[in-house]
């Protein structure tokens, strides 16, 4: 307190001089009709950025918020893409009845863990058996591929990369030629496509699609672009180098893909 | 005029006002529409505020005297925020200017101990300052720097050489 007050009593002609310069300051814009015109516009520059300011603040507080709604209507409208849906279509003479039923339905996660990274790559999701997480399920980001779920607990999930050397991924061409989207461990961003039969012409840039397949992923989800092609003598067949569209290692906000098909279909398995 | 004492000091004060707000007010040269030149005196009388006045007191007295002039100046705030301005940097003006011996303030009451150039350039600071702060004031945004510093190099020399003259006469103690 003393040493405040010494601060007022040795500065006193500055106190005295910021006091009475306030005191001005206000009688000038109060009393002079220009020069309060001009504080105005200044007041109203200056209080219009600081809210615009504090706008964008408040926008990024509640950043995390409006991120989960989006991506809630996006997993919605996901579940609504014709892919995601099984074809009960009709075609009874010439009446046709095109309706879809629920095939694949999309559920938001985030990544929460992920290994170092290695030719196995793996990484762990906040959703579990408790949100309806099964072991096979697909893992899909915006855009591409993520992994499949391989472990899943009641809260939370392991997930195999498709960045892993183990995982196997059905994937095919706009014509219809599909094999096996595998990855060799080296380059985060190619994965091979083998079993491509040799005689099928493939251009550079062609899109590589998921087929459905496996019923791990939705049909006709992009992967990524091939990137060239080299055929394996004495094989019949071609690989085909895929840029892939995303990035797997650094994507947090994924999608889960449940196919409610699946079980119906594995029934289904091909006859040895 | 020329005491130290505040009788003398009240005194200067109303006469310096009159001087300023009758006479040196109808002062305005301009062209084109606009004035550029004015008069003000309201530096000598914060120039001439005694040298053991403690600083505050010089700044409220310089207020007062600046919020006088706005009263018939009807330009309420502008004169006083220059003159409280004026009268802040007035002690920091007199350590710049202090003579090597220090300032005599105990020499004889009629004290020319002061030399006539040592005047001028102290009322050449206060007067700069004092138009300066002045015209910002007026203008009250950096906007109009230009009629600023027009203003401001037209009519500093003019005050200072009317402020010059009347301490010539005097050429108090301070």
């Amino acid at each position: 307190m003393e040493q405040i007050l010494r601060i007022f009593y040795k500065n006193g002609s500055f106190f005295t001089f910021a006091g009475l310069q306030l005191l001005c300051l206000y009688l000038i814009v109060n009393f002079n009709s220009p020069q309060s015109a001009i504080a105005v516009e200044t007041a109203s520059i200056f209080t219009g950025s600081v809210k615009s300011g504090a706008g964008t603040v408040e926008g990024y507080l509640n950043l995390a918020e409006e991120n989960e709604i989006q991506r809630r209507e996006i997993a919605d409208l996901r579940s609504r893409l014709p892919e995601a849906g099984y074809s009960t279509t009709l075609e009874t003479d010439s009446i046709e009845d095109k309706t879809y039923a629920q095939r694949f339905i999309h559920l938001t996660a985030n990544v929460i863990n992920r290994s170092p990274f290695s030719p196995n790559n793996t990484l762990v999701i906040d959703r579990g058996t408790g949100q309806g997480v099964a072991a096979g399920q697909g893992l899909v980001g915006r855009e591409g591929l993520i992994g499949i779920v391989d472990l899943p607990t009641e809260n939370f999930s392991r997930v195999i990369s498709i960045l892993h050397r183990s995982a196997r991924i059905s994937a095919g061409l706009r014509n219809n030629a599909y094999g096996t989207l595998q990855w060799d461990g080296t380059d985060p961003r190619r994965m091979i496509l083998t079993d491509i039969a040799d005689y099928l012409t493939v251009m550079e840039g062609d899109t590589v699609f998921t087929t459905g397949f496996s019923n791990v992923f939705p049909t006709g989800q992009v992967i990524g672009t091939v990137e060239s092609s080299e055929v394996q003598p004495g094989t019949g067949s071609q690989n085909l180098i895929v840029r892939l569209i995303n990035d797997p290692l650094h994507t947090n906000n994924v999608f889960v893909v449940r196919d409610l098909f699946k079980d119906e279909l594995a029934k289904l398995k091909p006859l040895k | 005029m020329g005491g130290v004492d505040s009788v003398s000091n009240i005194i200067r004060f109303f006469i310096l006002l009159f001087l300023q707000v009758f006479i040196f007010r109808q002062v305005s040269l301009g062209w084109g529409g606009a004035e550029y030149i004015f008069v003000f005196i309201a530096p000598l009388f914060i120039a001439l505020l005694p040298l053991r006045t403690p600083k505050p007191l010089v700044v409220i007295f310089s207020f007062l005297f600046g919020i006088s002039t706005d009263f018939f100046y009807e330009t309420l705030g502008v004169h006083a925020a220059a003159a409280t301005f004026c009268g802040y940097i007035r002690q920091f003006v007199l350590v710049i200017l202090e003579p090597r011996d220090g300032y005599k303030v105990k020499a004889s009451p009629d004290g020319k101990d002061l030399s006539l150039s040592w005047w001028f350039s102290y009322l050449a600071y206060l007067v700069v300052a004092y138009t300066v702060f002045y015209f910002s004031m007026e203008a009250f945004s950096p906007v109009f720097w230009k009629q600023i510093t027009i203003k401001s190099l037209l009519t500093a020399p003019v005050s200072l050489l009317l402020c010059g003259i009347l301490v010539t006469f005097l050429r108090p103690r301070i």
